[in-house]
């Protein structure tokens, strides 16, 4: 199963070929088999592995450990009394799961969070692009505005939300600003509209990440091409539809699903923008679980939450990891 | 080929880039000059209005900011001096600095071993970890807080050790989380180092902690100075787990203004220029160390290709 999503990801990888390497990386014995001439000398004798162990023992006690305590904790019935001794709290199997699905707003936030993490992202996506193609030529001034295009991803969360929360307040300076022009918008920070505030302050603050990686993108563009389209005399607009766009859909595709998976974890900007307990209509994801913990307490019912969303997560997750590619080429099993 | 002539007019204010330069921006133009100056300038002004906005609504009074005044219309730099007590900036900043200096320095130093040992020699299991680092990157905060919170108070329960509430937690735990990027960095970087200084040095009997230390440790500045630098980062930047695992006196500066922001809610008139210029001081080390290492930066970004 995992084979036939590598073939779509990576159409040059002979399938066969792959898998052999795989299995000869599995088995341990690949210095002798693919090892470029560097590793001969060095192969098999005290690898210094000793080094890995600080980071390793780290991972497993502070994410894996709790990753399967999260588990088990989503199979129990913890509150505020039990949580001390969690170890003795009473066991309820799938309750929580139940009452997840079935008795809270978890669905609603599942949708809450998709819908705004794409629609940020469709906004983003044409900004970052325009950015990478108006700053990608030499002009004077163009590093000072590069760095200026970067600022709001720079800018830590929790200042973007403080500084937008203050801007949005009732009457401030949005308010003011609108009315000159005649329009009055309602309330930013409560009730209804607060998704799509969500939505425009997480907008403001990432597409500069997506301009990044354009930007990179545009760089890997030849330049015999842009000689070529020249010599065709292509206007702009084909010379960008038909050249230029096809070197970008590698890396735009990388900023989609990082991008995603950025907006959906995102729990600073509401938070903050929003406090606790949040409008119904920004109760995202992290927020619902943060709130269920450690507003009201339902530390079962938060952890099968968490469980869920990891669920989620796991589908761009999956993607990405099928697509990036681990390796260099000259290292054993590398797949190319 | 209309924009043809019209960029020639414009060729005057560009820049000399490549040999050849006004053939060559003709054919590099990727937008007639209009709507490149007009993207440039939505795009500047997008950006630097609520920029601009920070530090004129902390030097602005609280009625002036609460009715929506631009410019102040008095200037007082006051809660300049205000914000080390009344948002607990000065205890905030000092745990900051410890915290995500100490995750800085440590998961430099840990991420470098580790990729050096995962780029220049082959054993069992070397691309399960490297998949692994990259999906540890991506498991959420809110999904750990809890689980992590539990397995904390439970060491102070069971074994006696106070975690929960000290600088400590905090530590371990950002360093924990920036381990995966810090190691997935030096990992791309160490693959652009040449191989043949490290062989010479083993032929002539280098250890391979003298060959780390002496070879690999020189040239590789720009790669620490990177995956300290989003070690840092990530420690000064989160709300999530210092919300949980502090008290006031562990707080970091991130907390204080949180904390400060939501206590303004259903008083007078909120305090916001405090809030403004801590914001503001809060951002300041953050934009200065990206725009000293911001070469370095953008680079190592687009390796690692994430967040």
């Amino acid at each position: 199963m995992s084979t036939d999503a590598s073939h779509e990801v990576r159409p040059a990888v002979d399938s066969a070929a792959g898998r052999a390497a795989r299995t000869a990386d599995a088995a341990g014995h690949s210095p002798e088999h693919h090892g470029g001439p560097r590793r001969k000398g060095l192969s098999e004798r005290n690898r210094p592995l000793w080094m890995l162990i600080p980071g390793g023992a780290l991972m497993i006690i502070i994410i894996v450990v709790p990753l399967l305590l999260g588990i088990y904790m989503s199979a129990l019935n913890l509150d505020q009394y039990t949580l001390r001794k969690w170890i003795s709290a009473p066991f309820i199997g799938v309750e929580n799961f139940v009452e997840a699905v079935t008795n809270s707003p978890l669905l609603h936030a599942v949708w809450l969070s998709v819908s705004y993490s794409l629609l940020a992202m469709v906004v983003t996506l044409p900004l970052g692009i325009a950015a990478a193609i108006a700053t990608q030529n030499a002009f004077k001034g163009r590093a000072v505005i590069r760095s200026v295009f970067l600022i709001p991803y720079v800018l830590p969360s929790f200042v973007v939300a403080t500084v937008w929360r203050t801007i949005l307040q009732p009457g401030g300076i949005m308010d003011e600003a609108l009315a000159t022009v005649g329009i009055h918008v309602g309330l930013w920070l409560n009730g209804p509209q607060t998704f799509w505030t969500l939505v425009l302050v997480q907008i403001w603050a990432s597409w500069p990440f997506i301009y990044l990686l354009a930007l990179s993108g545009l760089q890997s563009v030849d330049h015999e091409v842009h000689e070529a389209s020249a010599l065709d005399g292509a206007l702009w607009w084909n010379k960008l539809r038909y050249v230029v766009f096809p070197y970008l859909k590698g890396p735009l595709a990388l900023a989609f699903l990082i991008g995603m998976l950025h907006h959906i974890n995102n729990f600073t900007l509401p938070y903050v923008l929003f406090g606790v307990p949040a409008p119904a209509d920004v109760e995202v994801l992290p927020i619902l679980t943060y709130v269920t913990s450690f507003q009201s307490f339902r530390f079962g019912l938060s952890a099968a939450m968490a469980f869920i969303s990891l669920v989620l997560i796991a589908i761009p997750l999956f993607v990405y990891l099928r697509a990036v590619k681990l390796d260099d080429a000259e290292t054993p099993g590398a797949k190319k | 080929m209309s924009t043809t002539t019209a960029s020639r007019q414009r060729t005057a204010t560009f820049e000399v880039d490549r040999p050849g330069s006004h053939r060559q921006h003709e054919v590099l133009r990727l937008l007639p000059t209009p709507l490149l100056i007009f993207v440039l300038v939505f795009l500047g002004v997008l950006v630097l209005t609520p920029v601009l906005y920070i530090f004129l609504a902390s030097v602005n009074s609280d009625i002036g900011v609460a009715n929506g005044e631009f410019w102040p219309s008095t200037v007082t730099f006051e809660n300049y001096s205000k914000i080390w007590t009344s948002v607990g900036l000065a205890t905030g900043l000092t745990n900051s600095v410890l915290v995500a200096g100490a995750t800085a320095v440590v998961s430099a130093a840990m991420s470098i071993s580790t990729a050096f040992v995962l780029v220049r020699y082959s054993f069992r299991g070397r691309l399960t970890i490297l998949r692994g680092l990259l999906a540890l990157q991506s498991v959420p905060g809110t999904l750990m807080v809890l689980p992590v919170f539990v397995l904390f108070s439970s060491a102070s329960t069971y074994l006696g050790i106070q975690v929960i509430g000290t600088q400590w937690g905090l530590f371990v735990t950002y360093l924990t989380f920036a381990m995966p990027f810090s190691t997935w960095v030096m990992v791309t970087y160490l693959r652009g180092l040449p191989k043949e200084l490290e062989e010479a040095a083993r032929i002539d009997g280098a250890s391979h902690l003298g060959v780390l230390f002496r070879i690999i440790l020189p040239l590789s500045w720009p790669g620490i100075v990177v995956s300290g630098i989003f070690a840092f980062l990530l420690g000064w930047n989160d709300v999530l787990f210092a919300s949980v695992m502090t008290r006031p006196e562990s707080q970091t500066a991130a907390v204080a203004l949180q904390i400060f922001g939501a206590s303004q809610e259903g008083g007078a008139i909120p305090y916001y220029g405090q809030m403004m210029a801590a914001a503001l001081v809060c951002a300041a080390p953050v934009v200065i160390l990206y725009l000293i290492f911001q070469r370095y930066l953008v680079g190592g970004l687009t390796a690692g290709g994430v967040k």
